[in-house]
């Protein structure tokens, strides 16, 4: 009781009662580590589809004039591999998922501020899946995740489908980012000051805004869109007086910011997990949390950098060149924090931190390609060819998708109480390592020396580059596999973890695993930093936690 | 590099300045290697910025490679030397150091330092190629269709398709625009790149160095045979060769008759008596201007200058190819024409009647 009067009973401390039956327990939950949950399974599902279109695409590019599909059918397969990596995998498995399991109780609270919803969010986002699949069905869009008009002005009718599609995660989106920034602003629990919540918070923290904001811009350009393709009101097509760069603008306008939600949560995923399994402090806590919110904040400023050839003014491409270029300041900042901590560690090499580390090293490739592409002298060669696809792919798989399996290892004791096979783990890790860098390695060449994007055929000069990276990946699906088959067998069989296997000192590990639906017996008072291994716990009122005779609390005047 | 809170074996001992020494001469080996990298022998350069953007290209991989190998074998070597061992308690913790200010100074500095000078690098390069305005050079048009590039050169009437011969030396001036969807325009071996957007024209300035064939390649995604969107050649050619290749277009266009591509000759006549140049050039004002100039040929808005459509000896032919005459250049106003260069309207699109047709061409002659 001591700790709610000195809280003064806030919103942190509202309870839910417990929900009962299936129903209310599973599907239409409004708890956040369910809904968390929800959006994994959704995400992984996703993933396994588009996984499935990008060997189909590998295949085809086995042979330079692979007959494997026709071009049309090409072109569909990789516009929705990308846009279901995008907006059906990474972004909801970064925000949606590991935003909703693990910050709210990182910073001492019961749940989210708008549980209802964080519900609808997430209910938004299998419908959106749903008609993006559909889509097939009358002709799936054909320009690519990026559907630039006036090409897909002349797409197939699934092209509307996909606006629609994107509008409604995109919907999602933007309510998840209000929910979690209120959430980070309002909810956090006595004594967890900004400079003492968890990196992964001030991630997330970050990255809400960028939801919030970027996602609108999409809607909107995702409407007129629709809008002109369904009732011809022209808003692109030049011939009658529309413009063809208000899309890109706009598109970009959020796809940047988009690429740093994609990004951003990892970053503080790995950030969590490098010191807990070093046993040392991160390195630089308040540069790391700064540099999120600078890259979050110069992420705005940014997105013509993927206009150069577009016919910008010198001018603004000047501009768009050197803010660019500023990013790789806090980038960089971040990279080299991870190598310090790891200097005078104890370093437990589980699957978890395997994936970090190796996220340091790939996602530092993908970091770097990124620079070069800042230079507009150098885009104007590159824009447009496999270099961008190597590029981006280091970025979302060696960055994005190498944290989101190093967050899977760490969290999945939290969410079944059981671990993950490390043995499994770590033939994962080395396979997906090999595969993945396989893969995408001989794009930069191939795009450098003349190999556009989005071809279903090439010219033979390109085969055995091309043919390289189809075997590995073949290595990287099947790494994936293995994750997928490690995980529903450890949901059973899995070794007992306890509540906290790694002896990591953020919240979540103090309660126990899986975690009960109120989180905290009583919320707890925090007066320290989390990273200080050589100190006790900086918690106050946690004592009961884990003692089963202490009751679960009770719900106060819910209805 | 001292580290400020003295904890127990927060030194540098040898073995790391050993591990970093390494660092340095692989790094300046790296470096040695880019900059000494010839990069032709895999990909020609034809053209002027194409030898500064490998040079910029160089100093990134230089740069890059070396940020490279100092960040992994940072991260292997740490990884091995920190690594737990077997005989660890389990309740080992690390050195607990939170940070080190001189160090995180550097780590801002160093890179920002490395950004400037390739930013500086970079506007010098870019701004070439956007700006430049030389007076002796040649301007070319290159125009996306789907799926093949047509280009037009001053002079010539109509189009060529398939090729873009360059003479060597000269500035050349490169208008792209797109009859359709977005193309994108590229030639690896200039190293340059400009989107072909439909209501736009994009500007690139180069000068070829180095005559041979080079591929031209389509960079933007632009429907069912985008793939199939690299056949086409450009060719830098000596200044004698190029006149010849440039003079036998002129001829060939000139006498070619219905051969151009393009759609809405009709026959349908125009009685062109009585027409008011005066009420002409009012109808010429409101309903032609926003698509036409009075000035030469080449003075293009979105279709061309009308002034010498009439009374140019270089301008023979329409460019739906019937010959440039009255009552040709009335048929086309009234059944309008579609062509490389674009739509022009019809009569009834533009809601002119024939006694407005017979007004325009009245004041289209009074070019002389
Ligand atoms: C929407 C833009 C547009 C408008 C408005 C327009 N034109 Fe055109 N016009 C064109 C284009 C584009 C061409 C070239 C077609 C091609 O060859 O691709 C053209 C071609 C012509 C030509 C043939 C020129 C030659 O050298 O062969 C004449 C003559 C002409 N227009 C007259 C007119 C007149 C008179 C009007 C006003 C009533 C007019 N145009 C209004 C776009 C327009
Ligand atoms: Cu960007
Ligand atoms: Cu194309």
């Amino acid at each position: 009781m001591a700790v709610a009067e000195l809280h003064g009973g806030g919103i942190a401390e509202h309870v839910h009662p417990e929900p009962h039956g299936f129903i209310r327990k599973y599907i239409f939950s409004i708890d956040h580590k369910i809904i968390g949950l929800q959006y994994m399974i959704t995400a992984f599902i996703f993933l396994v589809m588009g996984g499935m279109l990008a060997e189909l695409i590998r295949v085809q590019l086995m042979s330079p004039h692979g007959t494997l599909v026709s071009n049309d059918t090409f072109d569909e397969l990789y516009s929705v591999h990308g846009s279901t990596m995008v907006w059906l995998v990474i972004i909801p498995m970064l925000t949606g998922a590991f935003g909703n399991f693990v910050f709210p109780v990182q910073i001492g609270a019961r749940d989210v501020a708008f549980p209802w919803l964080n519900m609808a969010s997430f209910w938004m986002f299998p419908p959106a899946g749903l008609m993006l699949y559909g889509s097939f069905l009358m002709g799936a869009p054909t320009a690519g995740w990026t559907e630039y008009p006036p090409m897909s002005l002349q797409g197939a009718p699934g092209t509307s489908m996909w606006c629609a599609a994107i509008f409604l995660i995109g919907v999602s989106s933007t309510l998840t980012g209000i929910n979690f920034l209120v959430t980070l602003l309002r909810m956090r629990a006595p004594g967890m000051t900004l400079t003492r919540m968890p990196l992964f918070c001030w991630a997330q923290l970050a990255t809400a805004p960028l939801l919030m904001i970027a996602t609108t811009a999409l809607g909107a350009a995702l409407a007129a869109l629709f809008i002109e393709r369904q009732f011809g009101v022209p808003f692109y097509d030049p011939t009658r007086g529309g413009s063809p760069l208000l899309w890109q603008h706009m598109f970009w306008f959020y796809s940047h910011p988009a690429v740093y939600i994609m990004i951003l949560p990892a970053f503080g995923m790995i950030s969590e997990i490098i010191p807990t399994f070093a046993r040392k402090p991160i390195f630089g806590y308040r540069m790391i949390a700064f540099s999120s919110v600078a890259i979050a904040l110069l992420g705005f400023m940014v997105w013509a950098h993927h206009m150069f050839t577009s016919g910008l003014s010198p001018a603004l491409q000047l501009a768009f060149m050197l803010l660019t270029m500023t990013i790789a300041i806090p980038t960089g900042i971040k990279i080299f924090s991870w190598v310090a901590t790891l200097w005078g560690g104890k370093i437990h090499f589980t699957t978890a931190m395997l994936f970090a580390t190796g996220f340091i090293v790939t996602f530092t490739i993908g970091g770097l390609t990124g620079v070069y592409l800042a230079a507009v002298p150098f885009d104007l060669h590159a824009h447009g060819t496999y270099f961008i696809v190597a590029h981006l792919h280091y970025v979302l798989v060696g960055g994005s998708l190498m944290g989101i399996f190093a967050g899977m290892y760490f969290w999945f004791p939290k969410m079944t109480g059981r671990f993950m096979n490390e043995t499994l783990g770590k033939w994962h890790f080395w396979l997906f390592m090999i595969g993945f860098n396989g893969t995408f390695i001989p794009m930069h060449w191939i795009g450098l020396l003349g190999q556009p994007r989005r071809v279903a055929t090439y010219d033979p000069q390109f085969w055995s580059s091309n043919f390289a990276a189809s075997l590995f990946s073949f290595i990287m699906t099947f790494a994936i596999l293995l994750f997928f088959v490690n995980a529903l067998w450890s949901i059973r069989r899995g070794k007992p973890a306890g509540h906290n296997p790694w002896g990591a000192r953020t919240l979540e590990w103090q309660i126990p695993s899986p975690m009960p639906y109120y989180n905290f017996k009583k919320v707890p008072m925090v007066f320290a930093s989390p990273y200080h291994f050589s100190d006790p716990l900086p918690y106050r009122g946690l004592e009961g936690e884990l003692d089963p005779s202490v009751p679960a609390p009770v719900p106060a005047g819910h209805h | 590099m001292a580290v400020e809170h003295r904890e127990p074996g927060a030194e540098l001992d040898r073995q790391f300045w050993i591990v970093t020494a390494l660092i340095a001469i692989a790094s300046l080996a790296w470096i040695a290697f880019a900059l000494a990298w010839d990069i032709t022998k895999v990909l020609p350069e034809a053209v002027r910025p194409a030898d500064l953007i490998d040079a910029l290209f160089r100093f990134l991989l230089a740069a890059s490679g070396v940020v490279f190998i100092v960040v992994t074998t940072y991260v292997v070597y740490f990884s091995l030397r920190y690594r737990r061992r077997a005989d660890d308690p389990p309740d080992a913790i690390g050195i607990q150091i939170h940070d080190h200010h001189a160090l995180e100074l550097w780590w801002t500095i160093i890179p920002t330092v490395l950004l400037v000078a390739l930013g500086i690098f970079s506007v010098r390069i870019f701004s070439g190629i956007y700006l430049e305005q030389p007076t002796n050079g040649l301007t070319v048009e290159a125009i996306g269709h789907q799926w093949y590039f047509d280009f037009r050169y001053p002079g010539i009437n109509g189009v060529i398709t398939d090729e873009m011969h360059l003479p060597l030396g000269v500035p050349v001036t490169l208008h792209v625009t797109s009859q359709d969807v977005i193309h994108s325009f590229w030639i690896p071996a200039d190293r340059i790149k400009a989107d072909m957007v439909p209501g736009l024209i994009n500007t690139l300035h180069f000068t070829p160095t180095h005559p041979g064939t080079y591929k031209i390649i389509c960079t933007e995604f632009c429907g069912t045979l985008h793939s199939d969107m690299n056949k086409q050649i450009m060719v830098v050619q000596d200044d004698a060769s190029f006149k010849k290749w440039y003079e036998g277009w002129k001829v060939k266009n000139a006498h070619a008759s219905n051969a151009l591509p393009g759609t809405g000759v009709s026959s349908a006549s125009v009685n062109l008596a009585g027409g008011s140049a005066a009420n002409g050039q009012k109808l010429f004002t409101s309903k032609c201007i926003a698509c036409h100039g009075t000035g030469a040929f080449d003075a293009k808005v979105v279709g061309p200058g009308l002034k010498n459509v009439l009374h140019d000896p270089a301008h023979p032919q329409l460019l739906n190819g019937t010959p440039a005459n009255e009552d040709d250049v009335a048929k086309l106003i009234k059944s309008g024409f579609t062509g490389a260069m674009g739509h022009m309207p019809s009569e009834a699109e533009n809601s002119l009647s024939d006694k407005d047709i017979a007004d325009l061409v009245a004041f289209l002659n009074t070019y002389k």
